[in-house]
């Protein structure tokens, strides 16, 4: 008897793997949502996870979508492609969400963008910013610019500068070799130090010594963790390297200055344009949430989606290519972040950059960056 | 190329540190502890937390860290290894991977996942023959090069070392010598705890600790004590300073005047390193032939 329930068992499994999700217009909505609520990205998740819950409660205390609750399904992604797949297939098989916030690191979207799609499970994501995103998928959006953007931010702005060296030392993720990838097909040759290393790495200090012997202007630490990018900074510093350096927003995290505070000063960051703390948002949110762990704007990025979902829902219900179709045709969602629609890629439009200087324990807002 | 050889010894005697603890077990127990990394984070995380959480100073914390590694590490022992090795040799390898994960999940719990420093902020550095290196980098080499040569000193002229190095030798005739090697052995896999510990607070005060670090310190002291010869303390050492420095001259080197290796290759040394020894010299490199019956 046993011998027939093991592959009977393992049978049912299967089948029940390959049923299509389907919402029975009764009960909770359910979302699902992946992210790293572990490892060295984790700041990203929690930020993120607390945003899209906060408006998820203030929805629901609303009387919900057309009279239904939404309850949030979390899944960790970890930050790395195969756990956000197997959160992806949990979320799209077992808990049979109508759609999917998420993944946050991009290598986390990536993975499971081709799940979501052949789901039909529309999927937007509030921070992956790798410019693979782009071509995802159909269901895939994001509500946060491609960095394909921002590399040309970048490049106007060494351009500006009169900034003709570049070095960068980029950490080998989806996310930072995208944008270093990109950021090359700007500014070509003045790239004159590349270099990729394996993720987690701590010590730089070989590659410190040979940019002690070059001429450069400016070092580009491109890691796709604080932690990395504080070591980064931190040992060019004590080679007593003074070029300015400049990165992008993953370096607007508090935690820079809790490693590094002496070598982060100074430190530029082209980014979005922050998320005003006495906004309506922000008081909520710090008044229930605390302190964000990584930067506020992750949490409005996410607070965002969660609620362009409802509307969605509120609007053509719970089907995957309804909403997603409505998703196309958003020109002017009125989020925290700004006033943003979709392109036909699923890309946000309408959102813009300004560049950050890190100084005494915090990153101030300066000037805006233009793209072109 | 002073910087180059002046970054491997940072770099090495953070890996000597956790070799040299971990081959005290291997040799002694023949023991493989694969939590020996989380065991490092877990005593710079607790100094850390002493030092910049309750505000002791920092030798009070070490002191601190050092005890809770310690103790850590006697729990540990007593639960996945000590029921256990005796029967089969392979059957802590699967304990301590399960205790390894149970240690992540605690630091994660008690420590976040944010990346942690000790000291946080720029070091003064100080130029030495063209290259910089920093007061407290000094001060952490020559204490782990001293510590080692303490260990050298207890291991060969005292008559405690003659007993671990009689158990070491055989375990059976060394106890019906009246050695109680059950006691020593707890006693070595303390003291392994306690030097990963310290491992681990020279991680935290040199550059920073994030969780998911201890992998690649249990696999750099395996590198090292694999390449250095079973049980063979000072191979283990020496080969871990040998492969920190191949490491970043590896990186660094402008070879034949013509490129550099990609940066990314600069991990695969260690693994490399290995491969190599086991193909050339399967008994390690400092390996002498002992007699077996």
């Amino acid at each position: 008897m046993k011998r027939l329930l093991a592959p009977l068992f393992a049978l049912g499994i299967l089948l029940s793997a390959c049923t299509t999700p389907v919402d029975d217009g009764t009960g909770p909505i359910k979302l699902g949502y992946i992210g790293p609520l572990t490892g060295e990205a984790a700041s990203y998740g929690k930020d993120t996870l607390n945003g899209a819950l906060l408006a998820i409660n203030e929805i629901n205390e609303a009387g919900g979508v057309n009279g239904r609750m939404i309850e949030l399904i979390a899944e960790d992604g970890r930050c790395t492609g195969t756990d956000a797949a197997s959160a992806a297939q949990k979320l799209v098989n077992v808990d049979k969400v109508v759609a999917i916030i998420g993944g946050q690191c991009s290598g986390e979207t990536l993975a499971a963008a081709p799940i979501a799609e052949s789901a039909q499970v529309v999927m937007i994501s509030p921070i992956s910013s790798s410019p693979d995103v782009t071509a995802a998928g159909d269901f895939i959006f994001r509500d946060y610019p491609s960095d394909a953007l921002k590399t040309k931010a970048m490049a106007g702005y060494f351009k500006k500068e009169g900034i003709e060296k570049v070095a960068a030392i980029t950490e080998n993720t989806d996310f930072a070799v995208a944008f270093r990838d990109a950021l090359k097909e700007n500014i070509g040759d003045a790239l004159v130090f590349d270099e990729v290393v394996e993720p987690g790495t701590k010590d730089y200090r070989s590659l410190m010594a040979r940019l002690k012997d070059m001429e450069f202007d400016a070092f580009f630490p491109n890691g796709q963790t604080p932690a990395a990018m504080a070591a980064m900074v931190q040992q060019l510093r004590e080679q007593g390297l003074t070029q300015v350096a400049i990165s992008h927003d993953v370096a607007q995290d508090a935690s820079m200055f809790e490693i590094a505070p002496d070598a982060v000063e100074g430190l530029l960051a082209i980014g979005v344009p922050a998320v005003d703390r006495d906004s309506d948002f922000g008081t909520k949110f710090l008044a229930e949430h605390g302190e964000a762990q990584g930067a506020l704007f992750f949490a409005a990025q996410a607070y965002d989606a969660a609620r362009l979902f409802a509307n969605a829902m509120t609007e053509v219900g719970t089907e995957g290519v309804a909403i997603r179709d409505y998703l196309y045709a958003v020109s002017d969602f009125e989020g925290v972040v700004g006033t943003f629609g979709f392109d036909d890629n699923g890309d946000v439009t309408g959102m813009s950059y300004v560049l950050w200087t890190a100084s005494n324990g915090a990153f101030t807002q300066g000037e805006a960056v233009p793209v072109n | 190329m002073t910087q180059l050889i002046i970054n491997g010894l940072i770099a090495g005697s953070l890996a000597a540190l956790i070799a040299g603890g971990l081959a005290l077990v291997y040799g002694v127990l023949g023991v493989f502890n694969m939590a020996l990394g989380q065991m490092a984070l877990i005593g710079g995380y607790c100094t850390w937390w002493l030092h910049q959480i309750v505000g002791l100073s920092l030798p009070l914390s070490i002191i601190g860290g050092l005890t809770i590694a310690a103790f850590v590490s006697w729990i540990a022992f007593e639960i996945f290894i000590n029921p256990f090795y005796k029967r089969h040799r392979f059957l802590p390898l699967v304990t301590t991977i399960a205790l390894s994960m149970i240690l992540d999940g605690l630091i994660l719990l008690f420590f976040e996942e944010k990346p942690r420093a000790i000291m946080p902020g720029v070091r003064h550095s100080i130029e030495v023959f063209g290259a910089r290196i920093s007061i407290e980098q000094i001060v952490l080499i020559s204490f782990t090069i001293m510590l080692m040569m303490v260990l050298a000193y207890v291991l060969h002229s005292t008559a405690f070392g003659r007993k671990v190095r009689a158990v070491v030798q055989h375990d059976h005739a060394a106890m019906s010598l009246g050695i109680r090697a059950p006691l020593l052995h707890r006693f070595l896999f303390i003291m392994s705890g306690v030097l990963a510990g310290l491992g681990g607070i020279y991680l935290g005060i040199d550059q920073n600790l994030t969780p998911v670090f201890a992998f690649p310190i249990t696999i750099k002291a395996y590198a090292a004590i694999i390449a250095g010869g079973k049980g063979n303390i000072w191979g283990a050492i020496v080969c871990a300073y040998l492969i920190a420095i191949l490491e970043q001259l590896v990186v660094g080197v402008h070879w034949f005047g013509s490129f550099y290796v990609p940066a990314g290759y600069q991990q695969t040394v260690a693994l490399l390193f290995i491969i190599l020894f086991l193909l050339f010299k399967p008994a390690g490199m400092f390996s002498t032939k002992t007699r077996s019956a």
